[in-house]
């Protein structure tokens, strides 16, 4: 049958081959296109809100980093006399506050944590025990190991004593010179009021502030804990929130450094921040924010990537030292002159 | 939840989809020796939340499994409570997931510990990803095999921005997340 337009013609061979064309290529669209809808909004997890920091909150401004030719950076120091030290893969590299190379020690392995003492020994945590260098890099002692479950993840030296937080087995332990366990510290004792320390993943750290007095941090509970060397806590504070004020997930802060004024430096995974208190714990401001450490705004929740954050230092002239592992830098940050 | 036997309204729902996807196969049991099937790589997953809404069932043959031996069992949970969740308690305006299919439950001070509900569970990533910013990534998603109906092509594979699918043998058809070497034990 011949099909025919209104006026009694037959409609044109054409005009079927464009009408078939068109039906063709509508056909094709909408079988390339993906129709199902994506995601709703409830199925999100928000969290830009949290990563957005008001510059005038940013009280530090970023310095030339050192770029360690040392693969896999793992941990991060400073001494009082103005030298920061990197190790990773197999290396301890010591640096001036200039950024010069100063020396290179080789190591064997990877240190979990690192610290120097006054007299310029170099303490290296590998994972269940220690290692001592002298001051020129050469191998000094061996300690024993803390046992299979240990796992170092902070090491601090004050004087004689020496103080290793050990994830494995949520307990800091105190060492004299000779590598001899004094004592362990933290392990919960309600009769002494010790609530114990929650250490859900390897981020564990220890300090000393300015006044000489011992630091942990006890990540589960988003706070820090102060203890005298017999092991007697003196005092807590605990900030579990994830606003800007106080320490959230799993496992914050991460690490934490005191300045010569007594102020607090941490920084956290998850929500990669920098943050300042005050002595009194009060939340002073941003050192650096989470778009800092991460390319895209989104890079900063990218569950693909592990926390940039591998270590934290003040050094001697107090400036804000971050060991980023993305870009395998020793990140600077000094405090912006004030108006 | 249906009863094992028994054919419950989501058998039905798996088998009338089995019916209406060329190439589908009706089968919950273990897949022929030498088999392959769909399974997403957890480490590659950006928790885009296509798996809930891109898989040919509904709700999606995705759900959420959890790796007790990394969980680190805690009270400010990210795969549990909001963002910014006003309390750490059990209330449903605290809770992340968008179907209630976490329980939280004590355990000792300051321990608590999560369970997937399956039968709830629609796959969204939404805990996956809190858990993995805030937490120790112990949550993560997986084609469950049993209710999978293993499409030539999975539909999900199309539109993973990720490419965390993939083919692997029925043999060992789940690519789990174990503790990593090294890291500290947990009790
Ligand atoms: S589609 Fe891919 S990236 Fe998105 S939630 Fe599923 S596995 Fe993860
Ligand atoms: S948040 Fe999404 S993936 Fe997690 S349990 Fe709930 S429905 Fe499942
Ligand atoms: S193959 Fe993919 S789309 Fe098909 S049922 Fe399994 S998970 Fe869903």
């Amino acid at each position: 049958m011949t099909v025919r337009n209104k006026t009694g013609k037959p409609i044109p061979a054409w005009v079927w081959g464009v009408a078939t064309v068109i039906a063709i290529g509508v056909v094709v669209l909408l079988a390339s296109k993906d129709w199902r809808r994506d995601p709703p909004q409830s199925f999100r997890y928000e969290v830009a809100q949290y990563e957005r920091v008001d510059p005038s909150r940013v009280l530090f401004e970023e310095r030339e980093p050192i770029t360690p030719d040392v693969p896999g950076l793992t941990a991060l120091a400073t001494s009082p006399e103005g030298r920061i030290y990197a190790a990773g893969t197999n290396a301890v590299v010591v640096y001036g506050l200039d950024g010069r190379e100063i020396a290179r020690h080789a190591i064997n392995g990877s240190p979990t944590c690192l610290a120097v003492t006054a007299d310029g020994e170099i303490l290296l945590g590998m994972t269940d025990h220690v290692e001592v260098l002298h001051a020129d890099g050469k191998p000094k002692a061996r300690w024993p190991s803390l046992g299979e479950r240990a796992h170092l993840t902070s090491i601090a030296a004050n004087g004689e004593d020496i103080y290793a937080a050990d994830a494995g087995n949520r307990v800091v332990v105190r060492f004299d010179r000779e590598g001899n366990v004094v004592q362990h510290i933290g392990k919960a004792d309600a009769s002494k009021g010790i609530p114990g320390f929650v250490v859900p993943s390897p981020y564990f750290d220890v300090t000393f502030d300015n006044t000489g007095t011992f630091w942990a941090v006890n990540p589960g509970r988003h706070g820090l804990e102060s203890y005298r060397s017999s092991g007697a806590l003196i005092s807590a504070w605990y900030r579990p929130s994830i606003e800007a004020e106080g320490f959230s997930g799993c496992c914050n802060p991460s690490h934490v450094a005191f300045r010569s004024d007594g102020s607090l430096v941490t920084t956290e995974k998850g929500l990669a921040r920098v943050k300042l208190y005050s002595v009194d714990q009060k939340l002073v401001g941003f050192v650096a924010q989470p778009a800092t450490f991460h390319d895209s705004p989104m890079g900063a929740f990218s569950c693909k990537l592990e926390t940039p954050l591998v270590d934290l230092a003040v050094d001697s002239k107090d400036r804000v030292l971050v060991l980023d592992a993305n870009k395998n830098a020793i990140r600077i940050f000094e405090e912006k002159a004030s108006e | 939840m249906s009863v094992k036997g028994q054919i419950g309204r989501r058998d039905f729902i798996r088998a009338a989809a089995a019916l209406g996807i060329g190439g589908g196969i009706w089968k919950t049991a273990a897949r022929e020796p030498g088999s392959m099937v769909w399974q997403l790589d957890p480490q590659q997953c950006v928790q885009c939340g296509r798996c809930a809404t891109h898989c040919v069932l509904n709700p999606s043959a995705v759900k959420c499994v959890h790796s007790y031996p990394i969980c680190g069992y805690c009270d400010l949970c990210g795969g549990y409570l909001q963002p910014g969740a006003k309390k750490r308690d059990t209330g449903a305006e605290n809770e992340l997931c968008p179907v209630s299919a976490i329980t939280r439950t004590f355990i000792e001070p300051p321990f608590f510990q999560y369970t997937i509900d399956e039968d709830l569970c629609v796959g969204c990533a939404k805990c996956v990803k809190g858990c993995g910013l805030f937490g120790n990534g112990s949550l993560y998603l997986q084609i469950k095999q049993d209710l999978c109906v293993h499409c030539n092509e999975c539909a999900i594979a199309r539109a993973c921005p990720a490419e965390a699918f993939q083919r692997i043998p029925a043999e060992q058809a789940y690519l789990l997340k174990t503790r990593p070497e090294g890291g500290p034990a947990q009790t």
